[in-house]
This record gives structure tokens, C-alpha cells and sequence, in this order.
């Protein structure tokens, strides 16, 4: 047989780690990576390390009162990189790695434990203002400005008496110029909201019955295009954003891919039609979007509907036995992405012909 | 009796003897020759042919050839002599007996050797075979795994390559940094001065800290993003959006659930609804009104509430006759009767309740709680104390943190003992 087509997923470098790791993010414009978790004795710590041939080679270790279970690099500009972590108490600080002995930025944001962050209008992508939008236990998502201490810059709670429902993931969408954006939050009964932070309303919801785990936007600068929202027992959905319909909504696809839970999707930063998922089973099942002929069509009241496209598995390939909860792919190397899993254990992985797709 | 077939001819040379047998016009098939070391025969019913040679022959090698109406035999002696004849003359019966036999079971056994050794034979081939696949899969295995390998080594080479030029590119970075900044640090502070007022970025902190901190990648750009600095929008005007979350008759989410117990419920619920009894003849004269039995469990309600229990238990008979699938009339049915003393039926009618009460889900909780009560009342207030505290005790399991029923089931314990004890 010829040599393997298919994109390949390659194990570079394994790293044990001493501690529960929640999150890894490359940091932007270098060959370093950040693993942020909990310690056992209940502390929090960051960790940065730098590729160093085969191996992974700690430069910094900081350790924090609370454990982190999340962090971006969103909001910050590219000279400064500032991150940006919540952590288990519900607060929200951003940190300068030089000197991180005091947050550069810090707010009690939330009554529990922030489960998911995300920033926009950073590190030269899109525009309009830096903002990070957080989503907790305690059921609010809220939008922050690290201008403006303390408040919110928008907050979606639940209405006065109604009981509240776990937010598990957030992400921004739309932001194409300096006065749109939208929120996506996607919380534990299966219920997907998305906010319109112009005219501060919700624009659209829906409900995949099972708690939806990670939510992405292919794109957050661009007007918004596609939207995939991963659940638990192992579906998936890629909506269509392109096209709303005032009673349907957008169009979708769903995949039952892996048989436990969808932990996180991220898009590849150099082709928005090529998405990651990864499992509770310690898989990683690699995606490419096809679109549809027509993107819209008409429905029998004349109104515009969105036509949803069809997704191929293009690899998938099993690294661990734990849930494999963080992934992130490096915006300076395409192919280039980091997970972390349940093991204890960050993996640095490169996917190779990526250029063929 | 066989016909014998005598009129055979034979020659001889020092290895080998020729036989020929004319057949008298009988059809031969290989299955009529029998031929063991020593023993030759022809069998075609109703002709026969025997021969018991002078001596042995190599009968794996000999052969015989079938046409013309004849048999030619060529029968390779086991030693190279000269026969005197073709037989053995003095071969007497006995003799003939068993060296029959013994040629039989010598056939017999070379058979059974030759199916052996083709089994044999035959399983070495198939573990030759069977070796010559795994090593086919084996190469292939290794090939694959090559490939990748040189697919992982390349691809950690552009890593280092691509990590080098990272670093490069922060050197380079750096090192004009110094220079441009001081020398940009005058005209921007100006800039900045002036601006300040105009500027709608409020902190001077944090502009100079982002001064401070540029690493810049050159004049321009420190110019293009103090430009963009300066056109952010302000931070947005405090909002809040409410948030309403789907509403299920169950507020779990769909794996905690069990779904089809709920579904259950809600079908029995929605079916209860829907019915009317058939006996319509009876209450062709009833007003429209009276013929719903939620607006006579209303009425109902109302007279138990004003203290009209008749009142309230007829209004709840019309009901049952109209639609007797609904728990609650039964259940409030039930508490009229205990306050009416009608003790027995209060228990009918619990009982009734909880068999509507089916299956058991978080929706029909409080119902089923309020049965149990009211049946483990009636039968205390009938001293059938045992029952009752049954009854309480399956109320506490479902609502385990109701203290009127803690304290009620231990009252009753206390009078189960005291009866214990007296009698």
C-alpha cells in the first residue's frame, strides 16, 4: 500500500504530571504550553514548558491558593499576554506570567466554581473591545471587561425563583467588527442559549436533551458560520449560523461518535472546517465539515431556513484510558495541539497532512 | 461358485514379472484388482482370479494395465531371482487361508499408513502455510510502523526547526526594542498627553504599563496599535439578561431520568383525563358542567374545605361515576371519609388511590405520601395499630424529612408496645 493519506495523529512528547490538570493552552506566538490544574493538597497551579526536542522542559511553576479549572489567552493583546483563569472559588484574575505574584486583574465573579472561560477582541484577532465572558455553577454567564473592576459588563442569570441549571461551557461568536458579538453558553440540562451582547437579548435557544459539555464557534471574528456543541453520551451537534429561522432556529447535524462523553471540540485555527473532538474514553476523533450545496433554502411560508451540511471522520486514534478533558490547538504550527487528560498526563500531538485536506 | 480364470500367460525377467489375463470378455475396473505382497487377485463376479506368487513383489510399484479385454500385469519382484513358477505350487489350503488373510490385513494396514501419512503431510503444509501468512503480516505490520516512524521523526524536525525560528524571532524582537523605545517614548508621550484628555481610556496606569511592555515589532506598529488603543469602544453598559430554563415536567436531565417509568405516568395521566365513562344514560340529565369531573372535584374541594363532608363525598361519587381513573378524587374521597368516621371506606378508598398512584415517579410523590397517611390514620383510629404504622413507615420512605409523620409513626409505636406489654 502507498503511504497513509489519511491525516495521521502523532504522539510527540508524553508528560506525567504530579498534579490534576484541567486545562492547557498554547501560549500565542511561541513554542511554550500552560498546564493549569489542582494540586493535592487543594491549591491551584500553573505550569509553563517549552518544547525542547523530544521532551517537555518546565520553565516556570506558580502556584496559586485555589485550584484553576480554566484559562485563555483571548482577551490579552500579543505584546502583553496576559492570561486569564477561573478558578474553583468562582474567581476571575488575570495574571501577568513575568510577575504573578498579583493578578493583574481579579473579581469574586462567581458564587461556585467557574467552569468555563473565554476572551475576544485579544491578541490581534477581530475587533472591538478586549472582553471575557465566564460560566459558572451557579448558573450565570457573565461578560467581564478587564477596563472596569468588579461589575459585569453583562450578566445572564436566571429569572428571579426559577431553579438554576449548571453553565458547563461558553464561547464568543460573531465578533466581526466593533459592535457585534454573541455568547454561546451551553449548560447541564442540555439547554444552549445564545446571547446577542448588541442588543442584549437572547437571540436563540434550544435544548439537546443531554448536558452539552463544550461549545465552539469556528470562528469567533468572522460573522458567525458554524457552531458545534458536544453533549455527554457521546453525540455532537454542528449547527448551521449562517441562516435563522424565526420559529426553527438553525439548521443541524448530529453524530453519535464515541460512547461516553464529548468532553471539548476545538477548530483548527488554519482551516475552520476541521474540528477535534475528544472523549471520555481517551479518544480523539478528528472531523472535517462539508457544506451543503445550497447553504439556505426556502421553506413553504417563504421563509429563509438554514441546510445543514454532513460531517466525515477523518482519523481517530486512542491516547489514554481517562477522559481527555483539555485540547487546544497552537495558532503559530497547524497541526500542532496539546491535550490534557484524566491521567495525569499532557500530551503534545501533531497531526500531519493537514495541508491535503 | 466363481468361475476360475485360468488361461493366463506370463514371462519373467530377473526384476520384474509379466502377467497378462484374458478376461473372457468381462469389464475390469481398477477396484476389481487386489494385490498385496504375495497375493494377486481378480474379482469380477462371477469370474475369479488368484495367484499366490512365488515370491514377494514390490506391489506399491507394480502395475496393472486394463484393455483390450485383458489385464496386463507388471510386477516388480522385492528380489531380483528367477522365478520356477508363477505360484507357489505346494500351496495348500491352510496355507491358501491365511496368506489370504495376512494379505488383507497387510493391505489394510498400508491403507491406514497411507491416509496417516496424508494427514501428516497435510498439516505441514498448513502450518507451513500458515507461518508464511504471519510473516507476510508481519512485514507489513513493520512497514507501516516504518512509515510512521519517519512521519513522527520528520515531523519533530520541523517542530525544532519551526521552535528555532520562534526563538530567532523573539532575539530580534527584543534587541530593537530598547532603541525604538526610547526614541519613540518622547513623541508618544506627547501624543499621549494630548490625547489623555480626549482619550476614552480612563486609566493613565495602564496605558503606560502597555508602553513599558511592548516588545514591538517595529515603529509602525507601535503607532497603528496606540491608533487602535485609542478606537476601542468603551467598556459596555452594565446589562443583565434573564435567563429561562427549559421546562420539563421532570427537571432532569435526560440520562438521570427514567424515562420510561415518566412516560408511563404522564400517558395514565393524560388517558385519565381524556376518558368519560359509557354510562352515560344515568347522567343524560345532569348539567353540562356536572359531567366534568375536575369541575366536581373543584366543588368538592370546597364543601371539604367548608366543612360539608356529605356534601363533599357526593359531589366526589358523581366524579368516580363519571371518570373513575383519576387518583385524586379517590385520595380526597379518602379524607372525607375519615372525617366522617366512615373508617373502612376511608381505607377502600386509599387503597384505591395508590393503585392509581402507579408507577412510582417524583410527579405522583406528594399523592402517594398523602395516601399512606390518610390509610395509616384510618386503620389507627381502627386499632389495627400494626397496619397503620406500615403505612406511616412507606410515607416516611418517601418523604423521609416530613416531621408530622416521624412524630405520628412514633406515637404509634409507642401504643404497639404498650399494647405488647398489657396483653
Amino acid at each position: 500500500a502507498a503511504v497513509p493519506e489519511r491525516p495521521q495523529v502523532v504522539s510527540h512528547i508524553q508528560q506525567a504530571l504530579s498534579y490534576t490538570v484541567f486545562d492547557c493552552k498554547w501560549v500565542p506566538r511561541s513554542a511554550r504550553l500552560l498546564c493549569l490544574g489542582s494540586a493535592a493538597r487543594g491549591t491551584g497551579l500553573v505550569q509553563l514548558y517549552e518544547l525542547h526536542g523530544a521532551r517537555l522542559e518546565l520553565l516556570r511553576e506558580i502556584e496559586k491558593p485555589k485550584p484553576i479549572k480554566c484559562g485563555t489567552f483571548g482577551a490579552t493583546s500579543l505584546q502583553q499576554r496576559y492570561l486569564a483563569t477561573g478558578d474553583f472559588d468562582g474567581n476571575l484574575n488575570i495574571w501577568n506570567l513575568e510577575a504573578p505574584e498579583i493578578p493583574v486583574y481579579s473579581v469574586k465573579g462567581h458564587k461556585e466554581i467557574i467552569n468555563s472561560i473565554d476572551g475576544v477582541g485579544g491578541l490581534g484577532i477581530g475587533e472591538g473591545a478586549p472582553e471575557i465572558v465566564t460560566g459558572s455553577r451557579d448558573g450565570t454567564v457573565k461578560v467581564w471587561d478587564p477596563r472596569q473592576n468588579d461589575t459585569p459588563v453583562a450578566n445572564m442569570e436566571p429569572v428571579q425563583g426559577e431553579s438554576k441549571r449548571d453553565c458547563w461551557t461558553v464561547a464568543f461568536g460573531n465578533a466581526y467588527n466593533q459592535e457585534e458579538r454573541v455568547v454561546c453558553a451551553g449548560y447541564d440540562n442540555g439547554d444552549i442559549k445564545l446571547f446577542d451582547l448588541k442588543t442584549m437579548s437572547l437571540r436563540w435557544e434550544t435544548n439537546i436533551k443531554n448536558g452539552v459539555c463544550s461549545v465552539e464557534f469556528d470562528r469567533k471574528d468572522i460573522n458567525m458560520n458554524k457552531l458545534v456543541a458536544t453533549s455527554l453520551e457521546g453525540k455532537f451537534h454542528v449547527f448551521d449560523m449562517r441562516t435563522q429561522h424565526p420559529t426553527k432556529g438553525f439548521a443541524s447535524v448530529s453524530e453519535k461518535a464515541q460512547k461516553s462523553t464529548i468532553w471539548q471540540v476545538r477548530h483548527l485555527p488554519q482551516n475552520r472546517d476541521i474540528f477535534m473532538t475528544s472523549g471520555g474514553s481517551g479518544s480523539l476523533h478528528l472531523w472535517k465539515y462539508e457544506y451543503p450545496a445550497q447553504r439556505s433554502k426556502k421553506d413553504s411560508e417563504g421563509s429563509e431556513m438554514g441546510v445543514a451540511g454532513s460531517v466525515s471522520l477523518l482519523q481517530n486514534v486512542t491516547l489514554s484510558t481517562q477522559p481527555i478533558s483539555s485540547l487546544d490547538w497552537s495558532p503559530d504550527k497547524k497541526g500542532l495541539c496539546v491535550c490534557g487528560a484524566f491521567d495525569q498526563t499532557v500530551r503534545v500531538l501533531i497531526v500531519t497532512k493537514l495541508n491535503k485536506i | 461358485m466363481p468361475v476360475w480364470l485360468r488361461e493366463h500367460s506370463w514371462r519373467q525377467t530377473l526384476t520384474a514379472v509379466y502377467l497378462s489375463l484374458p478376461l473372457r470378455g468381462a469389464r475390469a475396473t481398477p477396484a476389481n484388482i487386489f494385490c498385496s505382497e504375495q497375493y494377486l487377485k481378480v474379482s469380477i463376479p462371477p469370474f475369479l482370479f488368484e495367484a499366490i506368487l512365488y515370491a514377494p513383489i514390490d506391489d506399491a510399484n507394480s502395475t496393472a494395465k486394463i484393455g483390450n479385454g485383458n489385464i496386463f500385469f507388471t510386477l516388480y519382484k522385492k528380489e531380483p531371482a528367477m522365478w520356477d513358477s508363477l505360484t507357489l505350487a505346494d500351496a495348500g489350503k491352510e496355507k491358501l487361508q491365511y496368506l489370504r488373510e495376512n494379505a488383507v490385513l497387510k493391505a489394510q494396514e498400508k491403507a491406514k499408513e497411507e491416509t496417516e501419512a496424508k494427514k501428516f503431510t497435510k498439516q505441514e503444509h498448513k502450518k507451513y502455510a500458515l507461518e508464511a501468512t504471519m510473516k507476510v503480516e508481519e512485514a507489513e505490520r513493520k512497514r507501516s510502523e516504518d512509515l510512521k516512524e519517519k512521519e513522527r521523526q520528520k515531523v519533530a524536525k520541523e517542530l525544532e526547526f519551526w521552535k528555532n525560528q520562534q526563538k530567532d524571532a523573539d532575539k530580534y524582537k527584543s534587541v530593537p526594542k530598547k532603541e525604538e523605545l526610547h526614541q519613540e517614548i518622547e513623541p508618544l508621550k506627547e501624543r499621549k498627553n494630548e490625547k489623555m484628555n480626549k482619550s476614552r481610556i480612563p486609566n493613565e496606569e495602564t496605558s503606560k504599563i502597555r508602553l513599558k511592555s511592548i516588545k514591538g515589532h517595529g515603529s509602525c506598529s507601535i503607532f497603528s496599535q496606540n491608533l487602535k488603543e485609542e478606537q476601542l469602544p468603551a467598556p459596555r453598559a452594565v446589562a443583565t439578561i434573564k435567563v429561562n430554563f427549559t421546562p420539563r415536567v421532570f427537571p432532569t436531565a435526560l440520562r438521570e431520568s427514567r424515562v420510561a417509568e415518566e412516560e408511563e405516568w404522564l400517558h395514565k395521566q393524560a388517558e385519565a383525563q381524556r376518558r368519560i365513562n359509557s354510562d352515560l344514560s344515568e347522567l343524560k340529565d345532569l348539567k353540562e358542567e356536572e359531567k366534568n369531573p375536575d369541575w366536581l372535584k373543584d366543588k368538592g374541594n370546597k364543601m371539604f374545605a367548608m366543612g360539608n363532608y356529605l356534601g363533599a363525598v357526593n359531589a366526589y361519587n358523581l366524579a368516580v361515576r363519571v371518570n373513575n381513573k383519576l387518583p385524586l378524587l379517590f385520595l380526597n374521597r379518602a379524607a372525607c371519609h375519615l372525617k366522617l368516621r366512615n373508617l373502612h371506606k376511608a381505607i377502600e378508598d386509599s387503597s384505591k388511590a395508590l393503585e392509581l398512584l402507579t408507577p412510582p415517579v417524583p410527579d405522583n410523590e406528594n399523592a402517594r405520601v398523602k395516601a399512606h397517611v390518610r390509610r395509616g390514620t384510618a386503620f389507627c383510629q381502627l386499632e389495627l395499630y400494626t397496619e397503620g404504622l406500615q403505612d406511616y413507615e412507606a410515607a416516611l420512605k418517601i418523604d423521609p424529612k416530613n416531621k408530622n409523620i416521624e412524630k405520628d409513626a412514633e406515637k404509634i409505636r409507642h401504643l404497639i408496645q404498650e399494647t405488647m406489654q398489657s396483653s
